[in-house]
C-alpha cells in the first residue's frame, strides 16, 4: 500500500477486497478480457486512421457552413430587407399632389415658392 | 532475404495507405501500454463497480464503458494520468447507472405487479466457477466479512464510498484520489476519515 501508514482496519479491508478480486469467476475474467481487447483495438484503429477521429466534426462543420452559405444566397427569399423600387419622378409628383402633400410642402418652404415665382415660369407649370 | 523482401512490401503497403512507419509504432506502443494498464485495473474496477451497483452484468457494462471512453478520449494523454481518469470515468458511469435505475424503479413502482430492481434472477452457473480460492472455511469467513464490508460501504454517502474505495481498496494516494473524485485533497481526507469512522463503528467485530 505504497509506504503509507495504514491501520489494522484498513489493511484488513484491503485484504478482503484483494481476496474477492482474486476469487473472480472465469466468466467474469473472460468478459473483462474481451472488453479490454475491444478498447485497445479502438486505440489502434484511431492511431492508424486519425482522420476517423476528426471526420464527424469535419462533416458537421461542413454541413453547417453549407447551410449558412445557402441561407445567405440571394434569391432564396430570406434577405433581411428588400429595398422597394424608386417610383418615377412624375409619378411621385402626381402621388404627392393627390395626397395633398404638395400644399404642405409649400406651407413648410415658402422661400422655395418665392424663388420659383421669380424664375418667371408659367403659373400652370407647363414649359 | 525473404524477411527483407516482405518488410519492403509491408513498408510499401503502408506508404500506399498513407501511413508512415512511426505511426504504426506509436499505435502499437500506445495500445500495448493501454492494454497493460487496463489489465492492471480491470478486476479491481469491476469489484468496485459491483459493490456500488450490486449486479455483475451491470458492473461489467460500466467497466467496459469506462475502458472504451478512456481509449477513445484519453489514450494520447500521459499514462500516469490514466488511473485517476479511468476511475473518474468509472464513477461517472456508476452515477449515471444509479440515476437511470432510480428513475426506472420509480416508473416501475407505479405499475402494479412489477418486480423490484434488487430481485435476484436465476443463478448464473459461471458465477459458481471458482478462481484461485483458499480452503472452504477460510473462504467462507472471508466471504462473510467481505459481504459485511460491502453492505456497510454501500450505506455510506456517495463521496465517502468513493474516497474509501479509491484510497483504501484501490490504494491510491490522496492526490490521485482527489483527481479521480474531482475535488480537493482536503475534501478527500475529510470524506475518507468520516468513512473510516462510520465503518469502524459498524464493523467493529468483523474488522
Amino acid at each position: 500500500m505504497s509506504g503509507e501508514r495504514w491501520t489494522e482496519n484498513e489493511r484488513r479491508a484491503r485484504e478482503l477486497f484483494d481476496a474477492s478480486v482474486e476469487g473472480l469467476d472465469a466468466e467474469t475474467r473472460s468478459r473483462l478480457n474481451r472488453a479490454r481487447q475491444v478498447a485497445v483495438a479502438e486505440v489502434e484503429r484511431a492511431h492508424r486512421n486519425p482522420w476517423r477521429t476528426w471526420l464527424p466534426a469535419a462533416v458537421a462543420a461542413s454541413v453547417a457552413l453549407l447551410a449558412v452559405v445557402l441561407w445567405r444566397m440571394p434569391g432564396n427569399g430570406v434577405e433581411p430587407v428588400a429595398r422597394p423600387a424608386e417610383p418615377a419622378p412624375a409619378a411621385e409628383v402626381v402621388e404627392m399632389l393627390a395626397n395633398g402633400e404638395g400644399f404642405d410642402v409649400a406651407a413648410e418652404d415658402p422661400e422655395f415658392y418665392t424663388w420659383l415665382a421669380s424664375q418667371g415660369l408659367p403659373a400652370n407649370g407647363a414649359g | 532475404m525473404t524477411a527483407s523482401v516482405s518488410l519492403d512490401f509491408a513498408t510499401l503497403a503502408r506508404l500506399a495507405d498513407g501511413e508512415p512507419a512511426w505511426a504504426e509504432e506509436n499505435a502499437l506502443e500506445s495500445a500495448t501500454s493501454l492494454d497493460r494498464f487496463l489489465a492492471s485495473v480491470e478486476r479491481r474496477a469491476f469489484r468496485i463497480a459491483q459493490m456500488a451497483v450490486r449486479d455483475r452484468d451491470d458492473a461489467l457494462d460500466i467497466v467496459q464503458g469506462a475502458m472504451l471512453r478512456l481509449a477513445r478520449n484519453y489514450a494520447r494523454r500521459p499514462s500516469e494520468e490514466w488511473k485517476p481518469l479511468f476511475y473518474r470515468i468509472l464513477y461517472n458511469g456508476i452515477r449515471d447507472f444509479q440515476r437511470r435505475r432510480t428513475v426506472r424503479s420509480r416508473i416501475f413502482g407505479l405499475l402494479p405487479g412489477q418486480w423490484a430492481d434488487d430481485e435476484e434472477g436465476p443463478a448464473d452457473p459461471f458465477e459458481q466457477v471458482a478462481g484461485n480460492l483458499p480452503e472452504p472455511s477460510r473462504q467462507l469467513m472471508a466471504d462473510e466479512a467481505m459481504q459485511a464490508l460491502e453492505v456497510a460501504v454501500r450505506q455510506l454517502p456517495e463521496r465517502q464510498q468513493q474516497a474509501f474505495a479509491l484510497r483504501c481498496l484501490e490504494g491510491m494516494d490522496v492526490a490521485e484520489t482527489a483527481e479521480a473524485m474531482g475535488c480537493s485533497e482536503g475534501s478527500v481526507k475529510t470524506h475518507y476519515f468520516r468513512a473510516l469512522q462510520t465503518l469502524r463503528a459498524k464493523l467493529g467485530e468483523v474488522w
